[in-house]
Parts: structure tokens; C-alpha cells; sequence
């Protein structure tokens, strides 16, 4: 029998997906920093400006496709399901508190202010926890 | 669900390493498995027992 390919291949595959994201996540944000920036200074002009913002976007929409292709065909069962129970935990808590904070800001209570790296990490921390909770209990 | 999974694969001397190959699944979902804190689908199941060239009631067993 071969030695520990498919445990190599999974690793890499989790590896990759996180990267991948991470990386996808910086473009974006370094995006957004260059946006402001550009916007305070009165540089690239309104249409540089918009051009730069879709283009940020773009490797966390190749990362997307390439994480779908992951997950349905790379990873194992098991760790499939560790992944889809992570997301699944991400967005059953992200809706909850999304609701609650717009209803206490509607209400004019205190909420904190949110800026768009909150707005793309939060679902990203609620991801992790999610996957460190299934991993717990399935290993 | 209980399993016969760990004695098996002691038996023919395989490593979880060595299973997880032969099954094309990750060493954690041998170890998972064998902990029975992972249930297999059933075509992983069947994967299984062939390899053992065992039926699957013969290496899973309902919780008793």
C-alpha cells in the first residue's frame, strides 16, 4: 500500500482553500484602503475609482469558484462535512446578530460602528469557528 | 454506530495511513471512523467492505 497521499492531498486542499480566501480577503481590503486613500487625495477620478473596486473583488470570485470546485471534489467526506457545518453554523449566528444589530441601531440604542473589513471578516471568524467546533467533535 | 474498523485493520497490519489510501478518504476520517465519531455514507461503507471482503453488517454494528 502507498503512504499517506489522500491525508497530503486533503491538507493541501484545506491549505489551499485557505489562501485562497485570506489572499482574496487582503485584495479586497487592500481595495478598499486605496479607494479611501485614492478618494482623499483626489486621485484615479471617480470611474478609477469604481474600476479599482471591482477589480479588488475579482480573486475572492475566482477563489469562490475555485473553493466550489474544492469542496465538491477534493475534499473527503468527512472534512466536506466539517466545512459545510462550519459555514452552515456562520450563517445561522450571522443572521441573528445582523437582525439585532439593525434593530438596535434602528432604535437608536448603541451598536458598534461597522466598516467594510468588519463587514467581510466577521463572516470569515464565524467560518473558523464554526469549522474548530465540528473538527472538535468528529475527531 | 459501533465498529469492527480498528481490529480489521490491526489484523492486517495497516496503518490508519495505509487505510485512509486504500479508502481514498484523510487519515483523520479513518481515525474518526474508528472512534465511531463519524458515520460513513453509504458508498464509503461499501468501499469498506470490500476491501475487507466483509459485508457491512459485519463490520457495523446499530449502537446497542
Amino acid at each position: 500500500m502507498k503512504t499517506h497521499a489522500t491525508e497530503r492531498r486533503t491538507a493541501l486542499s484545506g491549505g489551499a482553500l485557505y489562501r485562497l480566501y485570506v489572499v482574496g480577503v487582503a485584495a479586497a481590503l487592500g481595495g478598499n484602503v486605496l479607494i479611501r486613500v485614492a478618494a482623499e487625495l483626489g486621485w484615479l477620478g471617480s470611474a478609477g475609482r469604481m474600476l479599482v473596486a471591482v477589480v479588488a473583488v475579482l480573486p475572492l470570485v475566482v477563489a469562490a469558484g475555485m473553493f466550489w470546485q474544492l469542496l465538491r471534489q477534493d475534499l473527503d467526506e468527512m472534512v466536506q462535512r466539517i466545512v459545510l457545518e462550519g459555514m452552515a453554523f456562520a450563517l445561522i449566528v450571522y443572521v441573528p446578530i445582523s437582525a439585532l444589530f439593525v434593530n438596535l441601531k434602528t432604535a437608536g440604542g448603541w451598536v458598534p460602528r461597522l466598516d467594510p473589513p468588519d463587514l467581510l471578516l466577521t463572516p470569515a471568524i464565524l467560518v473558523a469557528l464554526g469549522i474548530l467546533l465540528a473538527w472538535r467533535r468528529l475527531q | 454506530m459501533t465498529n469492527k474498523l480498528s481490529e480489521l485493520r490491526a489484523a492486517r497490519g495497516w496503518s490508519q495511513g495505509d487505510l485512509a489510501e486504500a479508502l481514498d478518504v484523510s487519515r483523520q476520517t479513518v481515525n474518526a471512523l474508528e472512534r465511531g465519531k463519524y458515520d460513513p455514507s453509504l458508498p464509503l461503507a461499501f468501499r469498506i467492505a470490500r476491501l475487507f471482503k466483509l459485508r457491512i453488517e459485519e463490520i457495523f454494528h446499530p449502537e446497542g
